[in-house]
């Protein structure tokens, strides 16, 4: 491979990689956004989601890579797979504020943020205890369709995963800025006791904002599962980590800024991952240490003014 | 039975409180001691060692994470530089050429001289005594705690959460891939066990165990002496209230990085016993499930409590070593015993953490404070005393060592000048001047957002200002932090009371303090008669304090300030400013929440006060206390002074009576007249 193409190769893997970190960092920012709460239990949202993924296309008969489908019924169990997944997440994601945070949301200090530690933990041992510790091979049914760019090689799975990340961005960037809903959860972000007095119900605002942001972080774990060909109780820490770097380094809070900054930290992971290796998590935690002491604002800003 | 029980209890019953502690802790004591010589079995003794061990982590955890309220996710890390630094300078890792810069270390035994593995030359070969290795490597982790932490403790507390997670995680990866130095996954071998006069430990449990519970003690006795201390005091009032802290005068950044290196320096520590102990090291003993373990010890024991932390980690570690096994063990009979094959494989020992999230979940819902809450609630009031006669304050009493006793001799003691404050577009102060007399009452009035808080954060060091200067006694104090700007004597209340809830009376009052005393980690570690003296003396001086409100405070020195009426907890805001010995006092809505009666009452107080000497600076919305108390009147209104003069001045003032009333109201007025 020349440069020319290794570079072009691993531009391509950092934007996929990228629009995996920016629908998990979504997340992050949405609740972060409304709460100021660092959720924790995100990162094994993500993992369990691509677990659910992986049952829903095994239920379609699909082992491994053997099993390919082509034109419409990909289509169709791509679309069911999407759906489903992002709705049992989103679902979990709901629970997990209803059960286990709404009670805790006026306390003070660390305990709510402590809580999402232990329902991330129960969600990473329960799937580790029931899937087992191995990496399982991922169901795909992409038919491994390349196209050959100066060298580099798209893969059609590729194409579907950008395809995919930008069409459920959009879908969110609209939802925020124009629904009712939407607009309410900006409300609430820039000032809970206002929004509330202006007849804002905040309680179904937060569920909405871990409903969207659980259910992307769902379609990221299926992205994951396609992407890799596996899954296993482990992904969730490091993905977790490195999108919610992404999201800092956006501007946490900030919707736009938690796209660009899952498209900045994948490129470094791909690009950097060729020059640094082993070293790419600790290039990624520098980053997160830079901006969060040079600038906590993050590239774009923080969208609600910092509540003291 | 019970009788004889009854008879055995009745004389622990008639026993004062701390002669039963004194009691409770000899029987620990002789527990601790002899488990060995009653309980022969290395198995059990070396659980037991493992458990003090995790005892120490959560001890130095705690300091963090309950006294200073700082969510530390990678406590390992320093568990791990310990850990290796022990392992790396005394196994055969790492072995430079052998040199004559060496021989210094040689004549004080911390490297020998050995001859190399290929056979041709010298190498070094690091020995670092065990008991050397211990304050070296607690020094070493303190370090890298300082270092990592100097930048990032200036964060929002939950931000820190994720920077310690992502700490966490390097500090392993660096290990796994800096093979040369750490010999990379395989993990470090051969590394020495202790020697005590010449004898090595070996691999018998029992001196590792006794060396174990000397840990545990001493973390046990520097964290209660930190706790009772000026250091923990300003460790608890960060965790409570980090504005208000550091407007009493604690350094945040100096205190958050002390409870950080303090933490790193025992999680060192704690690396070189179990390094020593396994006398092997590899990556994943240290990795993220460790930092939760003891977490989670903290969290089920009690954040912030040290007993309790203790209790919580002994538990938990004993939980996963003996207890688990017989408890799958029984399940799994029953299982057999119903016929139902789910529960007769039931692994609990490999569900440990999965038993771990639920504890973590669930203490936070039904039991936040944990198995041994480490306040305890105080008795309330008895009737007697809630009803007693109120009584105002003793002012012949107050013996006013450095509370104002300025003389007015017309000078200025604070003058702004110029002070303009830009949010974003919103101007919300424009070249203000207002300038204070030594030994007056000044008040500053202004409809609801006319700037008046926000002046109050400007000079206190709240809220940068863009341009103009503010001088006290002549400094500029301008940029200054808030902690800076106490220790110069300007002490203040809030509007909105920002009271540390948790700390008792007395406790927020010797926070007040913090700045005048000079109580530092060692001396409240060891207590010298230097140090008792000066606490003593702080307890005076707040004692006397409250004796200007009278029997109001007095009696509830020992509650906590959260179940205080709200009265009461304006008056301890004003006390906790006056116990810094300020010369000026700023009241932001002093009275604001009080009847009439507790009105008057207070502004008498103020009265009395600035009698003595003390100056002060006053928002108040309440004309009447405005009028009586204060010598000049500022009037702001968006942010710009449109009026100032005398109280009676100022009430005439026509473009008052705009900003106030409106524009008809001004006009009846007139008419009026």
């Amino acid at each position: 491979m020349t440069d020319t193409a290794l570079f072009l190769q691993q531009l391509i893997n950092g934007l996929s990689l990228g629009a995996m970190y920016s629908l998990l960092a979504l997340g992050f920012t949405l609740v972060y956004g409304i709460l100021e709460l660092i959720n924790f239990s995100h990162f094994n949202v993500f993992m369990v989601g691509s677990f659910i993924a992986m049952w829903v296309l095994q239920m379609f008969g699909l082992t491994g890579q053997d099993v390919i489908l082509t034109g419409l019924p990909l289509a169709m169990v791509l679309l069911v797979a999407f759906a489903a997944t992002m709705l049992g997440s989103g679902v979990i994601g709901v629970l997990i504020e209803r059960l286990c945070l709404r009670p805790l949301r006026n306390v003070k200090g660390p305990a709510a943020m402590i809580t999402t530690i232990g329902v991330s933990y129960i969600l990473f041992n329960f799937i580790l205890l029931t899937a087992g510790a191995e990496n399982l091979n991922y169901p795909n049914p992409m038919p491994s369709i390349q196209y050959h760019i100066e060298g580099a090689v798209l893969d059609l799975r590729v194409v579907l995963i950008w395809v995919v990340a930008l069409v459920l961005m959009l879908a969110l960037h609209f939802f925020v800025q124009k629904s009712r809903i939407g607009k309410a959860m900006r409300a609430t972000a820039q000032d809970p006791e206002a929004a509330r007095m202006m007849g804002v119900e905040v309680d179904k605002v937060v569920m909405m904002a871990f409903f969207l942001g659980s259910a992307l972080a769902g379609a990221a774990g299926l992205i994951f599962g396609i992407y890799y060909n596996f899954t296993s109780f482990i992904i969730g820490f490091t993905a977790g980590l490195r999108a919610f770097t992404a999201a800092v380094l956006g501007g946490i809070g900030n919707v736009p800024g938690a796209m660009l900054g899952g498209v900045i930290i994948g490129l470094i992971e791909a690009l950097g991952g060729q020059i640094a290796g082993e070293w790419t998590d600790v290039i990624i935690f520098s980053i997160l240490v830079l901006v969060l002491v040079f600038k906590p604002t993050g590239l774009l800003g923080r969208m609600a003014p910092n509540k003291s | 039975m019970s009788n004889a029980l009854t008879l055995l209890a009745r004389p622990v019953a008639w026993m004062p409180e701390p002669r039963r502690r004194q009691l409770g802790l000899a029987i620990l004591i002789a527990f601790a001691v002899s488990f060995p010589v009653w309980h022969n079995n290395d198995a059990d003794i070396d659980s037991m060692a493992n458990a003090a061990a995790y005892a120490v982590l959560a001890l130095g955890l705690n300091i963090v994470v309950g006294f200073a309220g700082l969510l530390d996710l990678g406590y390992a890390a320093f568990f791990a530089i310990g850990a290796y630094t022990y392992g790396i300078l005394t196994s055969f890792q790492v072995q430079p050429a052998w040199s004559e810069f060496w021989v210094p270390f040689q004549w004080l035994g911390l490297v020998s001289k050995i001859a190399a593995d290929t056979g041709s030359g010298s190498v070094v070969h690091f020995t670092l005594s065990f008991w050397l290795a211990l304050p070296f490597s607690a020094a070493f982790a303190a370090f890298w705690g300082v270092l990592f932490g100097a930048p990032t403790l200036r964060l929002r507390g939950d931000y820190l959460a994720i920077v310690t997670l992502g700490f966490g995680e390097i500090v392993p990866i660096v290990v796994r891939n800096w093979s040369s130095l750490t010999n990379g996954a395989a993990g470090l071998n051969g590394v020495a066990a202790p020697q005590l006069f010449g004898w090595s430990f070996g691999v018998n449990a029992t001196p590792y165990y006794y060396v174990a519970i000397c840990l545990v003690a001493l973390l046990i006795f520097v964290s209660i002496r930190l706790r009772d201390s000026r250091i923990g005091r300003a460790w608890m009032a960060i965790r409570e209230d980090e504005i208000a802290a550091g407007c009493m005068g604690v350094d945040l950044t100096r205190f958050k990085l002390l409870a950080f290196a303090i933490g790193a320096a025992f999680g060192g520590m704690t690396g070189v016993f179990y390094v020593a102990k396994l006398q092997t090291a590899t990556p994943d003993m240290f990795g993220f499930p460790v930092s939760v373990m003891i977490l989670v010890m903290i969290v089920f024991g009690g954040i912030g409590s040290v007993w309790g932390v203790v209790v919580g980690a002994f538990f938990l570690q004993l939980l996963q070593s003996w207890w688990l096994e017989d408890l799958t063990g029984w399940i799994d009979a029953f299982g057999r015993m119903v016929h139902s094959p789910w529960l007769a494989h039931v692994d609990l020992v490999r569900s440990i953490e999965l038993i771990f999230g639920f504890i973590l979940v669930g203490m936070m819902l039904f039991r936040r404070d944990g198995l041994i809450p480490a306040v305890r609630k105080q008795a309330a009031l008895s009737f007697e005393q809630q009803h007693a006669v109120v009584q105002r304050g003793g002012f012949a009493d107050l013996k006013l060592q450095g509370l104002g006793g300025d003389v007015r001799t017309g000078a200025a003691a604070l003058e702004v000048k110029g002070v303009t404050v830009r949010f974003g577009g919103l101007t919300a102060l424009d070249a203000v001047d207002i300038t204070v007399p030594n030994g007056s009452v000044v008040a500053v009035i202004g409809p609801n957002g006319s700037g008046k808080s926000t002046l109050f954060n400007a000079m206190t060091g709240l809220v940068p200002a863009d341009a103009g200067s503010i001088r006290f006694h002549g400094e500029e104090i301008l940029g200054l932090p808030p902690h800076e700007i106490l220790r110069k004597g300007v002490a203040r209340t809030f509007q909105n009371l920002r009271l540390f809830p948790n700390l008792t009376v007395m406790e927020n009052a010797l926070v007040g303090q913090h700045a005048r005393l000079t109580t530092g980690v060692f001396r409240a570690i060891f207590r010298p008669p230097g140090t008792r003296a000066e606490e003593d003396a702080a307890r005076t001086w707040a004692m006397e304090i409250f004796a200007i409100f009278g029997n109001r405070l007095a009696p509830r020195v020992t509650q906590m300030v959260s179940g205080l009426s709200y009265a009461n907890r304006r008056r301890i805001e004003i006390a906790r400013a006056l116990a810094s010995r300020p010369r000026i006092l700023l009241l932001d809505e002093p009275t604001a929440g009080m009847n009439p009666a507790e009105t008057l009452e207070l502004a008498e107080q103020i009265r009395s006060l600035n009698t003595l000497g003390l100056t002060v600076l006053l928002i108040e919305h309440k004309l009447d206390v405005v009028t009586t108390l204060a010598d000049t009147v500022y009037v702001l209104d968006h942010g710009e002074v449109i009026a100032h003069g005398r109280p009676d001045e100022v009430r005439r003032n026509e473009e008052v009576l705009r900003a106030y009333l409106g524009r008809n109201a001004q006009a009846a007025a007139a008419a009026a007249i």
